[in-house]
């Protein structure tokens, strides 16, 4: 018989578990808006710039990449509000120019030298990476999200729903706009060294996209994406951690279960 | 309303029930040697082909590899929490030493009370090789940018179990110091390790039987495990160059190469089939130098045997390339 606890014994795991138990509230959350905005492929041109991030850091010699990362992430994420705005071309042809060139970026500096191979964890991500300070890091976030939320998220949804009519209620829209982007980057690039720039996205994107599902109103929206993207979170680390296999993918697996069910829960209530 | 609610709360039951079953049945296929009195652990493949030797039919003893680096050497080897699981039931952790395990020092820090076994202890280490400049430079390069200092830089040469005579001397030291930490098969340990010597010794002979015609020759090498080789063979090294998973070679260094073997007239390179092939093809047809495709031994199958026989081909391929 298991022993359910032992994973507990360890220090990593503990972390682990803490750093799930505060990313994926986040993740449900921020993923609602993400959805409701259709800025999927935004998150994803994200995550792959983490790659570009921690090249900038290699080049400039940063010690710690979180720093690069991040930095160069929030960078990226106001530059491409910035030109999506200017309406020039469609908004997912900017963010693929941008995350084709981010990405290109970052593989020609870390491969150099034939070296890629030391940091192909990131693809995949690495439970063993999360450290104390990132998770110091992660709380910082996890507070601003929440203020942000309270006292945003209206004004955000407004936006959402529609900018010109926004602006003449009095929204900032460009500074609501910048802040969520900006938010979006930190959580992606503070979670991406164990989750892995490959599935990122999939935990951001699945829990908002399965809520919304089975959803009627903006507050079963919150409500089950949250439930979702905690729940994927704890089991997915547990599994993981019994059979062996890496976290990300498997929290992704759990989330994309829960989607498809409620996929079929949601026609069916519709066919009605 | 309601069905909605006891809708997801049946799906995520039916999700938590059925990774829960799923992993159960998976962990238990794994959980088959847990019942051993004492277990030991290697932290790579000469460890755990020695061990396996001294442990012999040993009872209620069991032997465990960490899971197994795909890069061949162990220098960016990561634990995974499979290996920290398995170190944390371990009662003995047998390490070659001299800073081939990086991740020491974290084991060390969460584990303080497992027992650790060095088998390279006793073992004279050679000093690195001809300093590479190209790989150092780089090296600096990297530690300064990744805080991550590669293991070689400042150690030894550490990869003695390369030279059957150090192998010898590393089998004895990981047979007396189990011995001491399992009485109860204290007795077994060395007697194995007795047998397992003279096979050794056997090896070693058949080895020192080229000595005559390899001492004084001069040799390249593709990697540094091999000035192990060199050494024992009496055999002068002129290059060295590092080759491994992560380092492509440049040209600059390819026309160095080329440059030794024409100023210092070396007959042979030494190299790992798995690394050094591309480099060691352009380099043959560049020059008379043969390339001597020797098996680091640092990885293989399970099998007792598997040491002897490995360091035989490579007794037999210097022998036929000799004889030629």
């Amino acid at each position: 018989m298991i022993d359910w606890t032992s994973w507990l014994d360890y220090g990593f795991m503990r972390y682990a578990l803490i750093a799930v138990l505060i990313i994926t509230p986040l993740f449900g959350l921020m993923g609602t808006m993400i959805v409701n905005k259709k800025m999927a492929y935004f998150s994803d041109a994200l995550g792959h710039s983490a790659l570009t991030g921690i090249a900038v850091g290699v080049v400039f010699g940063v010690q710690d990449t979180n720093l690069s990362m991040v930095v160069f992430a929030v960078i990226f994420a106001l530059l491409l509000n910035k030109i999506g705005s200017m309406n020039t071309a469609s908004t997912d042809t900017i963010i693929s120019v941008f995350s084709s060139c981010s990405v290109a970026v970052g593989l020609a500096i870390l491969s150099k030298g034939g070296n890629f191979s030391k940091y192909s964890s990131l693809l995949v991500g690495d439970i063993l990476s999360i450290t104390k300070a990132e998770i110091g890091y992660l709380a910082v976030i996890f507070v601003i999200t929440i203020l942000f939320w309270l006292f945003g998220y209206n004004a955000l949804n407004a936006i959402c729903i529609h900018k010109t009519l926004a602006k003449s209620e009095g929204i900032k829209v460009k500074v609501f706009e910048n802040l969520f982007a900006v938010l979006v980057a930190l959580i992606v690039m503070l979670s991406i060294k164990w989750v892995g720039i490959l599935i990122i996205n999939a935990l951001l994107i699945l829990p908002a996209a399965s809520a919304r599902n089975i959803s009627v109103n903006m507050r079963e929206y919150h409500l089950f994406s949250l439930v979702f993207a905690i729940f994927s979170g704890v089991l997915g680390l547990m599994v993981s951690y019994y059979t062996n296999v890496a976290t990300g993918p498997m929290i992704v697996i759990i989330a994309s279960v829960i989607y498809f069910a409620t996929f079929l829960y949601g026609r069916n209530e519709r066919n009605k | 309303m309601k069905n909605k609610y006891s809708f997801v709360l049946i799906m995520l039951l039916c999700i938590l029930l059925g990774s829960v079953g799923l992993t159960t049945l998976y962990v238990a296929k794994e959980q088959a040697e847990e019942e051993e009195d004492f277990k030991i652990v290697t932290s790579f493949y000469p460890m755990y082909i020695a061990a396996l030797n001294i442990v012999g039919d040993a009872e209620n003893v069991s032997l465990q590899n960490l899971s197994e680096p795909q890069t061949g050497c162990l220098h960016d080897f990561q634990m995974t929490p499979k290996d920290m699981k398995l170190l944390s039931g371990a009662d003995v952790f047998v390490i070659n030493g001299g800073g081939i395990e990086s991740f020491m020092e974290e084991v060390a820090e969460t584990y303080p009370e497992l027992a650790v076994v060095e088998a390279c202890s006793e073992v004279e280490f050679l000093e690195e090789g001809i300093e590479d400049s190209f790989v150092a430079e780089d090296e600096e390069l990297e530690a300064s940018r990744t805080g991550h200092v590669h293991e070689h830089e400042h150690e030894e040469n550490a990869h003695a179990w390369m030279s059957i005579s150090s192998y010898r001397i590393m089998v004895a030291t990981i047979a007396e110091q189990l011995a001491s930490l399992d009485e109860a098969h204290a007795e077994d340990y060395i007697l194995n390790a007795q047998i397992y010597d003279a096979k050794l010794q056997d090896l070693q002979e058949e080895q020192q039987e080229l000595f005559a015609m390899t001492e004084g020759t001069n040799v390249i090498l593709f990697h540094e495990a091999y000035a192990y080789v060199a050494d024992e063979y009496g055999m002068n090294v002129c290059y060295e160059l590092n080759l491994d998973e992560e380092r492509q070679v440049s040209a600059g260094e390819i026309a160095d190469v080329l440059e030794a073997v024409e100023n210092d007239g070396v007959t042979y390179i030494l190299a790992e089939e798995l690394y050094g092939k591309e480099i060691g093809t352009t380099v043959e047809k560049e020059s008379d130098v043969t390339v001597l495709y020797l098996d680091t031994l640092n990885r293989g199958d399970y099998e007792k045997d598997s040491y002897l026989n490995a360091m035989h081909n490579n007794i037999e391929l210097l022998k036929q390339e000799l004889i030629k």
